[in-house]
This record gives C-alpha cells, sequence and structure tokens, in this order.
C-alpha cells in the first residue's frame, strides 16, 4: 500500500503531540519561583516549612536518573509518559529501581529465598494478571512510587499524606513522634503501619504490619509489576529527601528474610508537577481484565523486563 | 450509499485531508491491568477505519470501529532487530469481521495527553497502531492513534493553530 505508507509518513512529518494541550486546565501556583518566561524554576532552594524541615509537599511524577526505562519504544507496552530529561544521577547512590523488575539494575538481581524466587516465577509465568494495580487495588510501596500516574503529598506537622492518583491510593504517615508497633499487633493492612522522623534533611519513614504475599489473597505482596513478593515479616524504610524544589527522591529499603536473604535498598526518582493537579480515577468503573485474559496459552518466557 | 461504500469514502476522503490537521496522539500506558495477561507486544497491528463509538471509561478507555484495512507484522525487537514490513488486508470476508476495539489508556491520563471525550467522534477516521489481544479476538491495545479532525480540537497543530 504505497500510497497510505507515503501518507502516513506525511502525516508523521506534519505530527505534533497532543501532550502540549493538556484539557484540564493548569492553575499557577503564585508561591513557585519563576523566571522571567514564568517556568518555574525546578533547581530553586529545597521549600522549608514553618517549623524548619524540608516540605515535601506537592504533586509529583515518577522521572529517572539513571539508564532509560525498559521497554522504551521498540514494540508493545509503548511508553509510560513521554520522555523527560533525566535529574542528576548519583553515583553514590542506591541503584536505581525499575518498574516491571525491582532489581534490574541490581548486580545479581534480587537475593530472593528459594520460596520467594518460586512464587516470583509462579507469578510471572501467569503474565502477573494478579498484580494487584491489574485488579484496582493497592499496590506495594515500590510500584506506588514509580506509578506513571501522579501522586500528591500533603505535609503537616503530624502527618504526610500521600494521596495517589493511581487506584485511589491512600497513605498516612504519622510524625508525632509515636513508635512503630510491633510487628503483627495492628491487623495486617494494605498500607501497614507508617512513621516517619527527621534524619537531617531526610525524611525517614518506617512500615510494617502489612499485608504478604503469605496471605490467602493472591493479590498481596507484590514489590513490582514481575511479581517480587514481601511478606507478612516486611520492614520498609524509606528515606524521602527533597534536594531541589522540583526534585524528590526516595531511597526504599525492604528487610524481609523470608522472601530476602539480605535486606537491599533501590532508589526511586520523581520531579514535581508544578500547577498541576490530581485528576479523578476510579478504577474500579468498568473493570473487565479478567473477563478478557485468557492464560490457557503458552506460558510467560524471560526476559522479564518484557511488559 | 451503502456502509461500506460510505466508509470507503470517507477513508479516501481522510487520507487526503488528514495531513492539514492531524496529529498523532501518543497514548499513556498505565498499568493498571496487566499489558502481558492480555495484549501480546510482539502482535503490532495497523487499523484505519471509521469510529463507531468511544468509551470513554475507567480503568481504560475503549476506540470501537469498522476497519478498512488491517496490516500486521511482527514487532522488531532489540537494538539489532531489523523493522518488517506491514501485511495489509482488506477485512472483507474476513471471518472475524470489520468491527474492532482498541484499548486506550484511562481518562485522566488520556485528558493530560490532550484528550477528551469528544475527540473523537462517530464517523471519524483514523488510524491505530497497537498490539493485538493474546485470545485472537478483534480486540487490540493502541499505542497512538493519528486522527483525521478538521475540528481542530487541540491547540499547538504544525499550523501553529489553537481552538
Amino acid at each position: 500500500m504505497p500510497k497510505t505508507k507515503t501518507t502516513l509518513t506525511c502525516i508523521i512529518a506534519l505530527a505534533w503531540t497532543a501532550g502540549a494541550s493538556a484539557q484540564w486546565a493548569p492553575v499557577p501556583d503564585p508561591k513557585l519561583p519563576r523566571d522571567a518566561e514564568g517556568n518555574v524554576r525546578m533547581d530553586a532552594p529545597t521549600p522549608k516549612t514553618a517549623a524548619g524541615t524540608p516540605d515535601l509537599s506537592g504533586l509529583w511524577m515518577r522521572t529517572r536518573s539513571g539508564p532509560p526505562p525498559e521497554n522504551a519504544g521498540g514494540g508493545g507496552g509503548g511508553q509510560l509518559e513521554p520522555e523527560q530529561a533525566p535529574v542528576p544521577l548519583d553515583p553514590n547512590g542506591p541503584p536505581i529501581a525499575a518498574f516491571f523488575e525491582a532489581g534490574q539494575n541490581i548486580e545479581g538481581g534480587l537475593p530472593y529465598t528459594p520460596w520467594a524466587k518460586e512464587l516470583r516465577d509462579r507469578r510471572f509465568a501467569l503474565r502477573a494478571k494478579d498484580n494487584p494495580d491489574a485488579q484496582c487495588l493497592p499496590m506495594g510501596f515500590l510500584q506506588f512510587h514509580q506509578q506513571p500516574q501522579p501522586r500528591q503529598i500533603i505535609q503537616t506537622d503530624k502527618m504526610i499524606l500521600i494521596v495517589y492518583e493511581a487506584n485511589y491510593g491512600l497513605r498516612y504517615i504519622y510524625l508525632d513522634g509515636r513508635e512503630l508497633p510491633p510487628q503483627g499487633e495492628p491487623q495486617p493492612y494494605w498500607y501497614g503501619y507508617s512513621v516517619g522522623h527527621w534524619d537531617g534533611n531526610d525524611l525517614v519513614v518506617e512500615t510494617n504490619n502489612l499485608r504478604g504475599a503469605d496471605e490467602d489473597s493472591p493479590y498481596d505482596g507484590w514489590m513490582d509489576v514481575n511479581g517480587s513478593p514481601y511478606t507478612r515479616q516486611a520492614k520498609f524504610t524509606e528515606r524521602f529527601r527533597r534536594p531541589t524544589l522540583g526534585h524528590l527522591q526516595i531511597d526504599l529499603t525492604i528487610e524481609d528474610p523470608k522472601a530476602y536473604t539480605k535486606p537491599w535498598t533501590v532508589r526511586v526518582d520523581q520531579r514535581l508537577l508544578p500547577d498541576q493537579e490530581l485528576i479523578e480515577f476510579v478504577c474500579n468503573e468498568n473493570q473487565q481484565f479478567e473477563r478478557r485474559i485468557q492464560l490457557n496459552q503458552e506460558p510467560a518466557s524471560e526476559p522479564s523486563s518484557t511488559p | 450509499m451503502n456502509r461500506q461504500a460510505r466508509l470507503k469514502r470517507m477513508n479516501i476522503g481522510a487520507l487526503t485531508g488528514i495531513a492539514a490537521a492531524a496529529f498523532t496522539a501518543s497514548l499513556p500506558v498505565a498499568a493498571h491491568h496487566s499489558f502481558s495477561a492480555e495484549f501480546d507486544a510482539a502482535k503490532e497491528i495497523r487499523a484505519t477505519g471509521a469510529v463507531t463509538k468511544l468509551d470513554w471509561q475507567n480503568p481504560h478507555g475503549w476506540i470501537h470501529m469498522t476497519v478498512t484495512e488491517i496490516c500486521e507484522r511482527t514487532a522488531a525487537r532489540g537494538p539489532d532487530a531489523v523493522e518488517q514490513e506491514w501485511a495489509c488486508r482488506s477485512p472483507a470476508g474476513d471471518e472475524k469481521g470489520a468491527d474492532w476495539a482498541f484499548e486506550l489508556g484511562s481518562p485522566n491520563g488520556l485528558m493530560r495527553q490532550g484528550w477528551t471525550r469528544n475527540s473523537l467522534k462517530q464517523g471519524d477516521v483514523i488510524t491505530v497502531l497497537g498490539s493485538r489481544a493474546r485470545d485472537g479476538s478483534t480486540n487490540s491495545n493502541a499505542r497512538s492513534v493519528t486522527m483525521a479532525d478538521g475540528k481542530r480540537l487541540f491547540a499547538g497543530s504544525s499550523e501553529g493553530a489553537t481552538p
């Protein structure tokens, strides 16, 4: 079809990306520092609260500092968001997390226990159909941090809320000095129990009492899209820092002796989405994914980062 | 004019007039279903046809269309892969018929890409690039949509037009 091909080439030559014109009108924030053209100065100093701590509040999109994201172009999966300039990479920082395979940039991969490796491989062979994100359910923190939909951090002196556009997720992090409860005391929750304290400019958030992959439900305890698990024994430590106005960095460490032979840490970078707002996403409206899929074909095979 | 002839005429008209107002909208791929459970990224599809309906709903929008041309190929994977030629056919006589459906992102993500629920109307002729469903049905996942839209719903076209 040479005519069609020529026409399509012509279309592509004249094409523009619709992303340039969001229909959800931006609401300029008069408090944000701007240059002469009115662009927000993303490298401006970190905002502070009245109490003098860094203020992490804002609408954040995941971004990258490390190698290009997996699945960039080339057949399937598409791009998760328009390509952005990466934030600076700290060569001394922990490995950069990947969305599909959490340990993609960890030498030797994740230190799975045999139990966890078997579970992860079983989940992968089912093409991650039980990934909680696929079921409109709350995700594990590492998946939430990297989800392409934005999240709003609302910080007060007593508490931080993280409101996720994805699957209307909502996390509470208590800053009032309370202790982390013993593991197993509160009932296990999708979001666990999180307490935070300031360590210099880092907000250190510890979480336990999560539902885990050792629950009855297949949707519990997913670290990443491919199915790396965490269990009810998991303890997460996240260090949130905001090096500049426009950059949020989260180092996430998991200790989970049932799933991993040693703790491991990965880094997630996020960029400020200034003058924008969350947009409603009621995931359960018409969720028919389970009805459509067929899993009686050939099992999925590696490489694992393939969508 | 019967439906088939009408579609054919619209198709030709669109392909000649498309350049003035066309844009390619890249689709945000939110991951709230398992792409790999439902679709096969190796099976690329390019379909042209007329929109019959846009489902503007969560967790995914869907474009329903009556196709006039279906092209398929194996996706080129990896840095050294050679891009395959498209194998194109008319849906006439195809046992699956000419009614196909293409999954979009979710309305919130689509809005950030400049879409609204009125971006596609019945009869609009579009070309969709995407990946076919594993179950062999006429469902596909859309990666990009090239529209013929004389109404210029969006700002920033190559002509600098704004709505």
